[in-house]
């Protein structure tokens, strides 16, 4: 179990995450929030590649960097932007991967060819990974974050630049994997971890907001979200008095779907919230930000 | 130790290895072959071959009973260059018949027909035996000074003077082979302390610049991998500098000097040094040297790499830090280290100084990168 006790992190002025606690058992943990939130930092501790600024982070109740080796062999780690050296194959870099985490040739080897297999890879075993696509790339990082067949598994946005039919084939595997250890996701894009996550933790204003299962932090919204169709003509105003999810056109109006806490009016449909609908609503500020 | 088979892989490339051989080719033309294909150059031939004759005469070192033999050989020569003019018309008709006569002749203020007679001995006809005797008397002249001790000279070098004096080493064998190797290797310097930082440069840049450090640092090895890319990196820089010397050395061998390698340094014209090692012995320090300043500047090299951000600032730093340190250090570091002409600790102090601000630099680097945040 890991567990992060008062983390904070600063750069200079600036704080990247604030006094977050957090515990972490086996299971799939999706977190998720927008870009710029901290979620790449709290990965980065987790993977002690950063240190907290406050407070400690513990496995089975020994803080991780004085666990220094015998933490990092039970850790897998995909980080959001990995490096490769292009004239490699996979197999060569993978087993360049496999010296670093202590894993003999001879059972690396075999490991490799197993893992190419699991990420539909195992066709360019010996091709020159620069001649790969972005999502052949990404699969590529999947494996050897799995190499050592690891306790913890940490994710940094691993859907990156997979196609519709990777990422599914990808969420499968994860769902496998996710039985018998800890899995830690860090995500902006909420299909990726909606259906699979047994938990999702949220971050915002460099704080911990949600550390919940996906029911619990909809429930949050109940009897909240709502859809209706109004005229292109009221769209202006209807945006004034809500908040709105998604917009649609149909049928020359538009379909729209809203928080709105309070009286409903009669031409409304209640619906019940998603994983989406409460990012949205949360983070709402800093997506008005980024547009 | 595959780790380290695998970063020393990464550092010595096919690409590196053949941009390696390019940079010392043109280096090879342009510094380093003139000392090889023309040695020795040439009136420097006759010193060469009277260093051989010397040696093989008279041994390492020369008394008074063999300058005596060797002055004796020069007034053979002088009889047989007198008889030699003697035999030519056109110079006994301008009163040269003797070979202290053609010596004694103002030759600044000749007519052009006599100058004409004489650049016919040494330029057309390369009669050797006037070549030779020249030589000949600037031994001579050089054995007749070997107790003066210039005035205009330091204390300590005044002391050292003495002392070599004191101890019967004089400046008397032809100096061509001392100062052919100290071109030589101070030009074999720069070739190899350039292809060392030119191989070893990008060596921790490379990774970070390609992001690869996130997924290095998080494995077991984690960030002790650092070490062991410092360590691929010294064992590259000895490759480097052993398979150079090597190539350097086998045409080196061509110079043929292994006649001169038990001469003393100081027993060498104008080599005045505060060691006495033998010109064999000389050369091992020269290399020992090599070595040592290849070996920090590799090191020096993987720190920068270590520190700056990218390809640009590390050429940025690396061209006027390696240009700066050969253009100041090189000649008294190397083929100038003994020489009494720098303080007499100045290369033992430097060499030591350089070791130690390396080895105290990695250090901290190390320390750095233990705590380092990967962002």
């Amino acid at each position: 179990m890991i567990v992060v006790k008062d983390v904070s992190k600063q750069y200079g002025d600036f704080t990247a995450l604030q006094n977050v606690d957090l515990e972490f058992g086996n299971g799939l943990y999706g977190l998720l929030a927008p870009n710029g939130a901290g979620k790449t930092t709290l990965i980065k501790m987790l993977a002690t590649l950063i240190s907290p600024t406050k407070g400690e982070i513990f496995y089975n109740g020994k803080n991780i960097n004085d666990m220094d080796d015998q933490y990092r062999e039970r850790l897998g780690y995909l980080p959001q932007q990995f490096g490769y050296y292009k004239n490699y194959s996979p197999k060569q870099y993978l087993l360049y991967l496999a010296a670093l985490k202590g894993i003999g040739k001879k059972e690396a080897l075999n490991k490799i060819d197993e893992l190419l297999e699991k990420v539909a890879l195992s066709d360019v075993v010996n091709k020159k990974m620069k001649k790969f696509s972005g999502g052949m790339i990404q699969r590529v990082g999947i494996a050897q974050a799995l190499l050592n067949d690891p306790e913890i598994l940490i994710l940094d946005e691993p859907t990156a630049g997979l196609d519709p039919k990777e990422r599914a084939r990808f969420r499968h595997l994860l769902t496998d994997l996710a039985r018998d250890r800890l899995v830690i996701i860090s995500t902006h894009i909420v299909s990726d971890i909606e259906s699979i996550a047994n938990e999702i933790i949220m971050i915002r204003n460099k704080q911990l907001l949600y550390k919940d299962s996906v029911a619990d932090i909809c429930a949050t919204l109940n009897g909240c979200v709502f859809e209706t169709t109004i005229d292109y003509g009221q769209l202006e105003d209807f945006r004034k008095n809500n908040i709105l999810l998604s917009e649609k056109q149909e049928y020359g109006q538009m379909t729209v779907r809203f928080i709105h806490k309070g009286n409903s009016e009669d031409e409304w449909t209640s619906v019940p919230p998603q994983l989406e609908d409460v990012f949205l609503y949360e983070y709402r500020d800093e997506l008005e930000g980024e547009n | 130790m595959r780790v380290l088979w695998n970063e020393l892989k990464k550092i010595l490339t096919w690409k590196m290895l053949i941009l390696l051989i390019f940079i010392n080719s043109v280096l090879y033309f342009l510094l380093i072959e003139f000392d090889i294909k023309h040695f020795p150059n040439g009136s420097h031939s006759y010193s060469y071959e009277m260093g051989i004759e010397m040696i093989e005469k008279y041994g390492t070192t020369m008394d008074d009973d063999e300058f005596i033999d060797f002055k004796r050989t020069y007034a053979h020569q002088v009889e047989d260059a007198t008889q030699y003019l003697q035999s030519r018309e056109e110079f006994v008709e301008e009163g040269l018949d003797t070979y202290e006569k053609f010596l004694a002749y103002d030759w600044w203020n000749a007519s052009e027909e006599i100058y004409a007679l004489r650049s016919n001995v040494f330029f057309e006809e390369k009669v050797e035996l006037f070549w030779e005797l020249q030589e000949r008397e600037r031994l001579l002249k050089f054995y007749e000074m070997k107790d003066v001790v210039p005035d205009v000279l330091s204390k300590k070098k005044k002391q050292r003077l003495e002392e070599l004096i004191a101890q019967e080493k004089f400046g008397i064998y032809p100096e061509v082979v001392m100062m052919n190797f100290k071109t030589f290797i101070a030009n074999v310097g720069i070739a190899i302390l350039f292809s060392v930082v030119l191989v070893i440069s990008p060596a921790i840049l490379k990774d970070r610049s390609r992001q690869l450090v996130a997924i290095q640092y998080t494995t077991k090895k984690g960030r002790n991998l650092f070490k062991t890319k410092i360590l691929a990196g010294i064992i590259a820089t000895f490759i480097v500098i052993t398979a150079l010397l090597a190539v350097y050395f086998s045409l080196y061998s061509l110079n043929n000097t292994s006649m001169y390698f038990d001469v003393r340094v100081n027993t060498f014209i104008a080599n005045e040094s505060w060691f006495d090692p033998t010109f064999f012995q000389f050369i091992l320090l020269c290399i020992a040297g090599i070595y040592i300043i290849g070996l920090v500047l590799g090191l020096l090299s993987m720190a920068f790499s270590t520190l700056v951000p990218n390809m640009v600032s590390l050429i940025g730093i690396q061209i006027p830090f390696v240009v700066g340190f050969l253009i100041i250090g090189l000649y008294p570091l190397l083929p100038e280290m003994i020489s009494i002409w720098h303080p007499k600790w100045l290369s033992m102090i430097s060499y030591c100084a350089m070791i130690i601000i390396v080895i105290i630099f990695t250090a901290i680097l190390w320390k750095r990168e233990k705590k380092l945040d990967i962002l």
